[in-house]
C-alpha cells in the first residue's frame, strides 16, 4: 500500500487557525443535534456517481461511501473495502469488502454493487473517472460477494487515490439496474450506504438528511440530522452563520475572514480539498498557436512582469500561497522544490521583450520590429479571458503588463461560454483557469500538458502545449506505482515546462471552512466531512 | 367590453406566445455557451462530451432541434431539465408558489402603503411632510435592491436578531400547520419589505401626482363649492388617480415569473428568480425556454387584465 499525498502543511494550518480551546472542545463529541450546512447551489440531483459537479458532490457525498476514504494527509484508508492488495506491479488491485454493510433500504451491499457502479455508472457518466481509467481498465471481477478485483492493461498508479466518495461513490445495483442513471428518480431521493440517510429534498431550498442508525462504522455518526441549506450569496452565508441560522460554511470570502477569525463564536480551517476539485492553482494559459505568444521570451517577460505576491495579497487577502512549481505543494511527493520559476522583475521583463523584437516607440504599447510571423508595427496587444468571478485577476494582469508595454483587454465570460471559446474554438490569447490538480498528477495535471489533451474537452490543455518528452514522461508516471520512482519523473516534467512556460502558475488557492464553535469533529479533507461531526445545541 | 372582445384578446395570446418562444429558442441557441458542462461536469474527455451531446440531442442541426421542441411543446411537454433531470414543468411549478408569495406580498404592501402615503403627500403638498415623503421615496427608488437587502439583513437580523437572513423556513425546525405559516411569514418580512421599497417609492409618487392633478380639476372644485368635506373630495380624486397606477402594477406581473432575481438571491428565497439565474449560468436551455414561455404568457394575460380593470375603474372606457 502506498501513501497518498502528504498534507502536513494543511494540518499545521488547520491547527494554527483552530484555537486550543476549540481543539479541546472538538475532542468531546456529543450525540444528537442538527447541523445546518450552507451550500451555494441547488445540486439538481443527488447522484455523485453521474457527475463531477461540485454542487452535487458537496450536498450528496455524506449519503454514500467509496471503496476507500481519505485521511487528513490524503492517503487512502478503508471505507467499504476493509483491505486491499496491489498485484502484478500495479496492473491488478484486489479489494476485500466489509461484511454486514447494508443499503439505506435494508438490502445487503455486495461486490456486485461495486462492479455495477463502475461498469454501468462511473465509467459511463463520471467525467473524471471515465477520462482517467476508461481506456486502461480491462475488467472487474467479483470472485465472491466480498471480493472485487480491478484489472488494467498496464500498471495504473493513481487508482487508490480515485476510490473515495468524490471520485468513485458506490451506488446500489438494485436501484439503478435496467434504468438510465441520469434520469432515474432515485437521483432525487437517493439510497446509499453512507452515514446519513436521505429524508427530503425541497428544491431550491434545502436537503434534509438523518442519521443512518445501521451505519457500518461503529458509533458513527453522532449527529441526528443534517440540513443542507441552499444559500447562493456568499455574503448571506456569512451573515447566516453570524446570526446562528447555519453552523458550517464551505468557504468564506477573503474580506470577511478576519471578522470571523476575531470572533470566538466561530472556528476556521483551511483546506485544499474540495469535492469539485482539490489542490487548485490559478493559472494563466498562453495560446501557443498565436504568433505573438510563440516566442518563449515573450511568455517569460509576461511571467516576470506579474507580481504574484500582489495577486495573493489583493485578491485572496493572503488566503493561499504563491505557486512555486507547476504541481501543487499539497501533492508533496510530486511537487518539485527549488525550480527556477520567473520571479517578479520588471526591468528583466522589459529586456526580454526588447530582445524578442517588441520595441517601445512613441506609444506606451510596444510594437513589433522584426518579430517572426508578426507584421512590423503590430501593437503588443493581447486579450485575457476569465470567468466574471475572476475579474480581479484580469485587472491586475492588465495593470502589471501595461507597466512593461503590453496592452491587455479583459474578456469576462461565463463558464458555459468560456469553455467552448477556449477549448473548442481556441479564440483567445491568454486566460486564467483554476486548474485543480486533484490528489494525483495523473488526475488533474496530465490534462494540462499531454498533447493528447488538446481540445475540445473543457479544462484540458488550454495552452495547446506539445512536447514529446513530456508526453512520454506522463505515460511513464501513470504506469509507475512506486511513489519514490514517480517523484523524479514528475520533477523532470516540471523542469521542462518551467523552461518552456506554456503557463504561468500564479497562486495556490485553498478554501477556508468556518463553523460554529458549538460544533466540532469536522473532517475538512474529505467529502464525508461530517461523518464524525457533532453539535452541542 | 364584450365577451367577444375578451375571447378575441385571448386568441391573440397564441401567436404572440408562439413568436416569443421562437425568438427565445433562437436567441438561446445562437448565444455563446455550451450546456454540456452542466450536463457532464468538468474533466471529461472529448468522447464523453460527444456522447452526452448526442444523448440530449444537442448534436442535431438547430432547425431539427426546433421542430422537436415545438412538437413537444404543442403536446404540452416542455422537456427534461439538463441540471435537474426531471420534467421542466415540474421544476418550474415547484418554484411558483414561493415566488408568488413574495411578489404578491410585496406588491400588495407597496400598493396599499404607497397609495396611502401618496394621498398623504398630496394633501400636505408643499409642506414638510410632503417633502419628507418625496425625498424618502426618491431615496428608496434610487437604492439598489441588493444593497438595501444587505443593509436590511445587517440592521434587522444581525443587529437586532428580529428576523432571519435567509430561506423560507427555519432549518432547525420541521413545523406544520399554523406554526409553519408563521415561520414562513417571519422569513418573508425582510425580502418582501426590500422588494416593496422600490415599488413603494414609485406608487407613492404616482399617487401623489395623480391626486394633485385630480384635486385641481373642475369637478373637484365643484365638489368643494357644494360643501363636500375634503376627505370625500380626495376619495373621488383618488379613483381617477388610480388609472396610471393600475398600468404600473399590471406591468409588474412579469416579476411573478422572473422573480425578484436579486432579492431572491440575497435572501436565499427558493423561487423562480433563483431558478432563472442558475439556469442561465448552467445553460439549462429547456428550463430557460419554459420560463420564457411562462413569462410571456403571464405578461400578455396581465396586460389583458389591466385593460379590463381600466374599464371597471373608468366606465367611460369601452372596448369593442
Amino acid at each position: 500500500m502506498h501513501r497518498g499525498y502528504d498534507g502536513i502543511a494543511l494540518v499545521a494550518l488547520f491547527l494554527a487557525l483552530a484555537s486550543p480551546t476549540s481543539a479541546r472542545a472538538q475532542e468531546v463529541p456529543t450525540r444528537g443535534g442538527t447541523l445546518v450546512v450552507a451550500i451555494s447551489a441547488d445540486p439538481g440531483h443527488l447522484n455523485p456517481a453521474i457527475t463531477t459537479s461540485g454542487a452535487t458532490h458537496t450536498a450528496a457525498e455524506l449519503i454514500y461511501n467509496g471503496l476507500l476514504g481519505r485521511d487528513e494527509r490524503g492517503d487512502p484508508v478503508p471505507d467499504l473495502a476493509e483491505s486491499w492488495t496491489v498485484e502484478q506491479a500495479g496492473a491488478v488491485y484486489r479489494f476485500r469488502l466489509r461484511d454486514g454493510v447494508t443499503w439505506h433500504d435494508g438490502t445487503r451491499f455486495t461486490a456486485a454493487d461495486v462492479k455495477f457502479t463502475f461498469e454501468e455508472v462511473l465509467l459511463k457518466f463520471h467525467a473524471r473517472t471515465k477520462a482517467s481509467m476508461g481506456s486502461v481498465l480491462t475488467g472487474i471481477d467479483t470472485p465472491d460477494d466480498r471480493t472485487v478485483v480491478i484489472r488494467f492493461k498496464q500498471p495504473y498508479a493513481p487508482l487508490l487515490q480515485q476510490l473515495d466518495a468524490t471520485e468513485a461513490p458506490i451506488v446500489a445495483r438494485h436501484v439503478y439496474q435496467g434504468s438510465d442513471p441520469q434520469t432515474n428518480p432515485a437521483n432525487a431521493s437517493p439510497i446509499g450506504t453512507g452515514p446519513f440517510k436521505f429524508v427530503a429534498y425541497r428544491k431550491g431550498a434545502e436537503i434534509r438528511l438523518a442519521r443512518n442508525p445501521g451505519y457500518f462504522k461503529r458509533g458513527l455518526p453522532y449527529l441526528d440530522e443534517i440540513v443542507m441549506r441552499i444559500i447562493p450569496d456568499s455574503g448571506t452565508q456569512v451573515l447566516a452563520l453570524e446570526n446562528g441560522e447555519v453552523d458550517f460554511l464551505w468557504g468564506v470570502p477573503g474580506p470577511q475572514q478576519s471578522r470571523l477569525q476575531a470572533d470566538n463564536r466561530f472556528r476556521m480551517a483551511q483546506t485544499s480539498y474540495h469535492p469539485g476539485g482539490s489542490n487548485c492553482i490559478m493559472t494563466v494559459s498562453f495560446n501557443l498557436d498565436r504568433p505573438v505568444l510563440k516566442d518563449v521570451r515573450v511568455r517569460r517577460a509576461i511571467a516576470l512582469a506579474l507580481d504574484r505576491e500582489a495577486f495573493l495579497r489583493q485578491i485572496l487577502f493572503g488566503e493561499g500561497k504563491v505557486a512555486t512549481a507547476p504541481i501543487s505543494s499539497e501533492i508533496t511527493w510530486a511537487h518539485a522544490r527549488g525550480l527556477a520559476l520567473p520571479g517578479f522583475d520588471r526591468p528583466e521583463a522589459e529586456r526580454q521583450l526588447e530582445v524578442a523584437g517588441w520595441k517601445k516607440e512613441r506609444e506606451s504599447t510596444r510594437v513589433a520590429r522584426g518579430v517572426a510571423g508578426v507584421a512590423d508595427g503590430t501593437r503588443l496587444a493581447i486579450d485575457f479571458l476569465h470567468f466574471p468571478t475572476f475579474a480581479k485577476y484580469g485587472e491586475l494582469m492588465r495593470q502589471h503588463l501595461s507597466a512593461v508595454g503590453i496592452d491587455v483587454t479583459q474578456r469576462p465570460l461565463e463558464p458555459a461560454v468560456f469553455a467552448p471559446t477556449v477549448f473548442k474554438d481556441r479564440a483567445f490569447d491568454t486566460n486564467v483557469i483554476s486548474y485543480c490538480n486533484g490528489p494525483d498528477p495523473e488526475i488533474g495535471v496530465r490534462r494540462m500538458y499531454h498533447s493528447s489533451q488538446i481540445g475540445p474537452a473543457p479544462f484540458t490543455n488550454a495552452a495547446g502545449y506539445r512536447n514529446e518528452r513530456v508526453d512520454v514522461l506522463f505515460d511513464q508516471g501513470a504506469r509507475t506505482v512506486e511513489r519514490d520512482r514517480r517523484t523524479p519523473i514528475y520533477r523532470q516534467i516540471q523542469e521542462i515546462v518551467v523552461q518552456e512556460l506554456p503557463y504561468v502558475w500564479l497562486v495556490e488557492t485553498p478554501t477556508t471552512r468556518a463553523w460554529s464553535a458549538q460544533c466540532g469533529g469536522f473532517r475538512a479533507w474529505t467529502g464525508l466531512f461530517a461523518e464524525a461531526a457533532f453539535c452541542k445545541r | 367590453m364584450t365577451p367577444r372582445y375578451v375571447l378575441r384578446r385571448l386568441v391573440q395570446v397564441v401567436p404572440a406566445v408562439a413568436g416569443i418562444v421562437l425568438i427565445a429558442f433562437l436567441a438561446i441557441h445562437t448565444a455563446p455557451g455550451d450546456p454540456v458542462l452542466a450536463l457532464a461536469g468538468e474533466h471529461g474527455d472529448a468522447a464523453y462530451y460527444a456522447f452526452i451531446r448526442a444523448k440530449f440531442g444537442l448534436d442535431r442541426p438547430l432547425p431539427e432541434q426546433l421542430v422537436v421542441y415545438v412538437t413537444r411543446v404543442a403536446r404540452g411537454d416542455l422537456g427534461l431539465s439538463f441540471v435537474h433531470g426531471r420534467p421542466v414543468a415540474v421544476v418550474i411549478a415547484e418554484r411558483v408558489p414561493t415566488t408568488l408569495l413574495l411578489i404578491v406580498t410585496a406588491l400588495a404592501l407597496s400598493t396599499t402603503v404607497g397609495v396611502a402615503l401618496g394621498v398623504l403627500a398630496a394633501r400636505r403638498a408643499g409642506r414638510p411632510a410632503d417633502l419628507a415623503l418625496r425625498t424618502g421615496a426618491l431615496l428608496a427608488h434610487a437604492m439598489p435592491s441588493f444593497w438595501l437587502a444587505q443593509m436590511a439583513a445587517i440592521a434587522f437580523a444581525l443587529g437586532t436578531g428580529w428576523f432571519p437572513v435567509q430561506g423560507l423556513t427555519d432549518a432547525r425546525r420541521s413545523l406544520i400547520g399554523w406554526r409553519y405559516a408563521l415561520d414562513v411569514a417571519h422569513h418573508l418580512v425582510l425580502p418582501a419589505l426590500v422588494l416593496a421599497a422600490g415599488e413603494l417609492a414609485l406608487t407613492t409618487r404616482l399617487t401623489r401626482t395623480g391626486v394633485l392633478e385630480a384635486l385641481a380639476t373642475d369637478y373637484a372644485r365643484t365638489a368643494r363649492a357644494k360643501g363636500l368635506p375634503e376627505r370625500a373630495v380626495v376619495r373621488h380624486a383618488l379613483r381617477n388617480a388610480l388609472l396610471p397606477l393600475v398600468t404600473v402594477v399590471g406591468s409588474r406581473a412579469g416579476l411573478v415569473v422572473t422573480g425578484a432575481v436579486l432579492v431572491e438571491t440575497v435572501f436565499a428565497w427558493p423561487g423562480l428568480g433563483q431558478l432563472l439565474l442558475s439556469s442561465i449560468q448552467t445553460r439549462d436551455v429547456p428550463v430557460l425556454l419554459g420560463l420564457f414561455l411562462l413569462a410571456s404568457t403571464t405578461v400578455i394575460v396581465a396586460n389583458l387584465v389591466t385593460d379590463l380593470a381600466y374599464a371597471w375603474l373608468d366606465p367611460r372606457i369601452r372596448y369593442e
